[in-house]
């Protein structure tokens, strides 16, 4: 049993493929919009490469790629940049949407049916008002990509 | 801070009025009076004693009234003070004066009554406090040691006395300031054994010397223990047994003159010479800050490189002004910040002075070290780097450099070996070298050891330089100690250094010379965190070298003389005269599939691992000083890439690591060669390996690698005439030289060259040497040789290659050539020669068989076989088919010791000879050899059926001479 939760929870919120992700708000550094890439020979194909951040190198990860979905050049717009690890990593999704406050007793864990590319990554699900949000986890993600990269 | 003799007075004097004053009111105290009315004086008075003790660095008295100052706040806004604690303050004051006076005290604070001892708890030290005091422990045990190996070679000014025994005393100061009781009592001992040496009056000995050393260890351990917070009370004993073995050895000095001794009259104090040598103009700033410093300025140097990119392109002159001027300011800001985490190699260097003369003791050997330079500075990260490598490397030079003194002595060398250590700046990085005078490297040992571990073939020992020989002890798994000592040979060896070294941008390089010494040169880069690189483009992306690991730079096109060429579907480049392989970074990095067509090519040659290779990118843009910035843990799997940094015009460049570039390719040629190796056992003819080499002829030459006994180069120089015939010493030989071109009819060796590559052949016991204009490489081939279709001397035949011709030639035929021996020995026999043979080879009482009939129809096989068994000692006459083989026969039974025949033959096969001298009483007695390329279990019981006595698969020298071998003593044995 998931004890209830009180209070609330501020997530930046972005959308990849369709799908609404949110990140919890103190852990975001910055939201960017395109910058240009340098590609990472070699690297997995979710690395889209290196970006200059003022001065600051930070891996962009594409959030297409990572869950599996199909990978559009275009659709790769805006970047929610945050620190893993004390790296900066941008992960880059196709829009980004408001900040927004979620009741924690709304918070559930992912459906079976969430894909595991997907499932992986989120600690569970916010019941929006018209929509589902869900939640990436900054620790499950560092520690799955880097078993991803090792692949 | 310096005390004089007058202040140090004034204080006591002033100390001892402040006890009387406080014991007058303790001992009111115990006539009832006010308590908490007379506190604060009490209070104040042993606060501002202990403060003032601390001020003058007298430490001792520091620690106690800090003691007593403790007990004394247990009772602040108390109402009385207990007469338990009347008599401790009492008993205090009068220890205090002791203390004063000079004296050891071992003053008892606990109070008998339990439970009425205040609930103050022993001060807990902050633990900042403690780190510091490690610190400075460490620090100081390191300039002690470095002092008493000064001490030990005998010379020690009056001033390093002092030094060493005002840092003794210092220790003892504050270790018992921190009730560091063990730690203290150590130093004290320390310092009292050294009193009579620094007062001049009695001369230092060895026994002395030894104890401080094991006392100095001693405190080593314990500052070690207390860094790591685990208890040392269980040192009490060792301690204690130290102390006493100071006093005893101290008490047994030899007096140095007349002068009386009088220890007491010279110092009574509390130590007031103890003085810090901290220089007054020095703070202590956290390395952490300095590193955030370091990053910062990474930042303005790239903003820098940003703004002068920026001027470039305007006309605004005042700008320009401004931003060099922005220029030459970043550029000194660097400079001086990169000073601040500078520090001088001889913080590390020091250390050996212990661990040789410790090293020396242990393995009974005498030896001594030189270090100079030790002022040259070095980043302390990379001086942290470069500690263990450099105590292994020193370790090594004792164990396995050094000989013993028996040894020296009679190779007629000082019996004490030396071991020296230089450091010094060369052209942007720093150099440290690290020599002995011992007996260097064995180049047959090395190579021995390296096919023993399976790290090189047989057939790669031949064509080793004498560095790549050297280079073997930095192959992992390879350690030269015929046993497992505990000073070096522990499984992890050179290899280890080596990574190390190369792992912070550094190289290692090393020279031996039999009986003189080795020394190992290190060269390592000032810093770190900003390197000079070489920035180039490969496909779309922009890439940096570090220059450290650049060695040239060759550009390549239509006009160049040399030429990128396909050896083994890899390509090579002849970069003066080497192979040097090449990697195709577009390939490697999976840019591009195939290589691209390109008109120039322009090669990196980078150095890994003491090996040269060239990588192969598309354009040269600049060289700039980077920042290196970590790459996401993510990228880490990625051997290519050491780091990133940003670019002047702010784009970003991943940064290569040379040595995974080389590693990747590595793996990638190992892979094609499996394929390679996969599709070649499927195919059924056999490998042969050759060894390749130019002469005065555009064709490639090669000889059968197996004849090669070595490879050498000579300065021409050293080449001497002794007759008609070329020689040159080779160790104790005399090696003759025989000009493959002059043999072959090439006209003269290329005259005027300073070094003449030479392939030494051996050939009936004795050496010769085949002069070559240069050797290009070793190749593995199935392709079978076409024998040579006009007679030639000293020509096998040749190999017909995809893209060439190769010639091979017949070594021993040259060298019969030249020595005058006729040429065709094939049909007829020289008895003089077998006679020569037979003085040579037999012994004098058992003249041996050493005679053999070679039957093969292949002139390839005939002269192979052949120049092989003679290569053995053997004479051999040869006969084309089995007709000709009976007929020999018939007129040499007597001497023919053995029959090594083909199967397939014309006219009359090697089944059909053996049958026929089976059955001749006069032959049957003769041992017969197979060797053929039919060798499976049929043909082999078809052969035995016929009369052979061992059946050989075509061409495997080993095993054909070690059966050649059996056979003929077996004869032999018949015969005798």
């Amino acid at each position: 049993m998931i004890p209830a939760l009180k209070g609330t929870e501020q997530l930046t919120t972005f959308s990849v493929a369709g799908d609404l992700f949110g990140i919890e708000v103190l852990k975001v550094q910055e939201v960017a919009g395109a910058a240009t890439v340098v590609p990472v020979p070699l690297a997995p194909p979710f690395v889209h490469g290196l970006v200059n951040l003022r001065g600051q190198i930070a891996t962009a990860l594409g959030l297409r790629e990572l869950f599996n979905k199909d990978a559009r050049k275009d659709s790769n717009q805006m970047s929610v940049v945050c620190r893993i690890e004390g790296n900066l990593v941008s992960l880059v999704a196709d829009t980004i949407g408001d900040v927004v406050e979620v009741e924690r007793q709304r918070f559930e864990p992912p459906p079976d049916t969430v894909p595991p590319e997907v499932r992986r990554y989120i600690k569970g699900i916010y019941k929006m008002n018209g929509a589902l949000l869900s939640v990436i986890d900054l620790d499950i993600l560092s520690q799955e990509l880097s078993i991803a990269a090792n692949k | 801070m310096a005390l004089s003799q007058e202040e140090l007075e004034e204080f006591n004097a002033e100390s001892l009025e402040l006890l009387e004053a406080m014991e007058k009111i303790f001992l009111s105290l115990d006539q009832g009076g006010d308590f908490p009315q007379s506190y604060d004086f009490l209070f104040r008075t042993l606060h501002n004693l202990k403060g003032s003790a601390a001020l003058m660095e007298l430490n001792r008295l520091a620690a106690h009234t800090h003691e007593l100052e403790n007990i004394l706040v247990g009772f602040k806004g108390k109402d009385s003070l207990p007469k338990e604690y009347i008599s401790l303050f009492l008993r205090g004051i009068d220890a205090t004066r002791l203390v004063i006076a000079g004296q050891e005290v071992n003053f008892d604070f606990s109070v008998k009554i339990e439970g009425l001892r205040p609930e103050a708890p022993a001060p807990e030290l902050p633990q900042s406090a403690v780190e510091e005091f490690v610190t400075e422990c460490e620090e100081t045990i390191e300039r002690v040691a470095k002092t008493l190996a000064v001490m030990e070679s005998g010379s020690l000014g009056k001033e390093a006395l002092d030094e060493l025994y005002r840092d003794v005393h210092s220790m003892k100061g504050t270790a018992f300031l921190f009730s560091f009781e063990l730690l203290g009592a150590t130093a004290h001992a320390m310092e009292s054994s050294l009193e009579n040496v620094r007062n001049e009056t009695h001369d230092c000995t060895p026994e002395l010397l030894d104890a401080l050393f094991k006392s100095l260890k001693q405190m080593e351990m314990l500052v070690q223990r207390i860094k790591a917070k685990q208890p040392f009370e269980d040192q009490a004993a060792t301690v204690q047994a130290l102390a006493e073995t100071l006093a005893r050895t101290s008490a047994n000095l030899p007096l140095r003159d007349s002068k009386p001794t009088n220890p007491e009259a010279a110092n009574p104090g509390t130590g007031s010479q103890a003085k810090s040598d901290e220089g007054a103009g020095s703070i202590r700033v956290p390395v952490a800050l300095l590193d955030s410093l370091m990053t910062l300025m990474g930042e303005m140097v790239l903003v820098r490189n940003q703004v002068l990119q920026y001027s470039n392109r305007t006309e605004d002159l005042e700008f320009a002004s401004m931003s060099k001027r922005l220029n030459v300011v970043t550029s000194e800001i660097q400079g001086e910040l990169m000073k601040t985490r500078m520090q001088p190699i001889g913080n590390v260097l020091g250390k050996f002075n212990r661990v040789v003369r410790d090293l020396s003791h242990e393995l009974g050997k005498g030896i001594t070290l030189s270090i100079s330079g030790a002022e040259t500075e070095l980043d302390k990260s990379l001086l942290e780097a470069i500690k263990d490598p450099l105590t292994h490397i020193v370790r090594n030079s004792c164990d396995h450099g050094i000989e013993t003194p028996e040894v020296r002595r009679k190779s007629g060398k000082p019996e004490a070996g030396s071991i020296s250590i230089r450091a010094f700046h060369e052209g942007g990085q720093v150099v440290v070298e690290v020599g002995d005078d011992g007996k260097g490297l064995n180049k047959e040992v090395l190579l021995k050891k390296a096919v023993e571990k399976g790290l090189i073939t047989q057939a790669q020992t031949v064509h080793l330089s004498e560095k790549e020989i050297f280079q073997l002890i930095f192959a992992p798994g390879f350690s030269t100690a015929a046993k497992v000592t505990n000073v070096s040979g522990r499984g992890v060896g050179m290899d280890v250094v080596r990574t190390n070294i190369e792992r912070i941008g550094g190289t290692v390089d090393l020279s031996s010379r039999s009986g003189i010494g080795t020394t190992i040169k290190i060269k390592i880069p000032l810093t770190l965190a900003i390197v000079p690189a070489l920035i180039v483009k490969v496909g779309d992306g922009t890439f940096a070298i570090p220059q450290v690991q650049l060695e040239e730079l060759v550009r390549v096109d239509a006009q160049s003389e040399q030429q990128i060429e396909i050896l083994h579907g890899s390509p090579v480049y002849r970069l003066r005269g080497n192979i040097l392989p090449l990697i195709d970074l577009s390939q490697l990095l999976g840019l591009s599939k195939e290589p691209p067509a390109r008109r120039v090519t322009n090669i990196a040659v980078l150095n890994a691992e003491g090996c040269s290779f060239g990588v192969i990118i598309d354009e040269v843009q600049d060289t700039a000083d980077i920042v290196v910035k970590p790459i996401n843990r993510l990228l880490k799997s990625i051997q290519a890439y050491s780091g990133a940094t940003v670019l002047g015009d702010g784009s970003i460049a991943l940064i290569f690591d040379v040595l995974g570039i080389s590693k990747m390719a590595q793996i990638a040629r190992e892979r094609s060669k499996s394929i390679e190796a996969s599709e070649r056992a499927s195919a059924t003819g056999e490998l042969q390996d050759f060894l390749l080499f130019s002469l005065n002829s555009k064709t490639t030459h090669a000889l059968v690698l197996s004849y090669v006994h070595r490879l050498e180069v000579f300065k021409a120089s050293e080449i001497e005439n002794s007759g008609q015939h070329r020689v040159i010493r080779y160790g104790d030989l005399i090696l003759p030289l025989i000009s493959a071109n002059a043999q072959l009819g090439y006209g003269d060796s290329a005259g005027g060259n300073a070094e003449v590559p030479v392939v030494v052949i051996e050939r009936r016991g004795q050496l010769y040497g085949i002069e070559v204009n240069a050797i290009l490489d070793t190749m593995s081939t199935d392709i079978e040789m076409t024998p040579e279709m006009i007679r030639q001397t000293g020509i096998f035949g040749n190999l017909n290659m995809k893209d060439r011709l190769i010639v091979v030639v017949d070594p021993f035929e040259l060298i019969g050539r030249s020595l005058g021996e006729p040429v065709e020995q094939e049909l007829t026999w020289s008895s003089a020669n077998a006679r020569v043979s037979d003085d040579k080879l037999g012994t004098a009482s058992e003249p041996r068989l050493r005679n053999i009939l070679l039957v093969e129809d292949n002139v390839f096989f005939r002269r192979s076989i052949k120049s092989l068994l003679e290569k053995d000692g053997y004479e051999v006459m040869t006969a084309n088919n089995g007709e000709e083989a009976l007929d020999l026969l018939g007129q040499h039974s007597a001497r023919v010791a053995l029959i090594v025949s083909d199967i397939e033959m014309p006219r009359l096969n090697g089944l059909q000879l053996a049958t026929r001298v089976r059955q001749q009483p006069s032959l049957q007695h003769i041992p017969m050899m197979a060797v053929s390329s039919l060798a499976d279990r049929r043909a082999i019981q078809r052969g035995t059926e016929a009369g052979f006595d061992a059946y050989l698969e075509k061409l495997k020298p080993g095993p054909l001479l070690s059966k050649v071998a059996e056979l003929t003593k077996r004869n032999n044995g018949v015969a005798a």
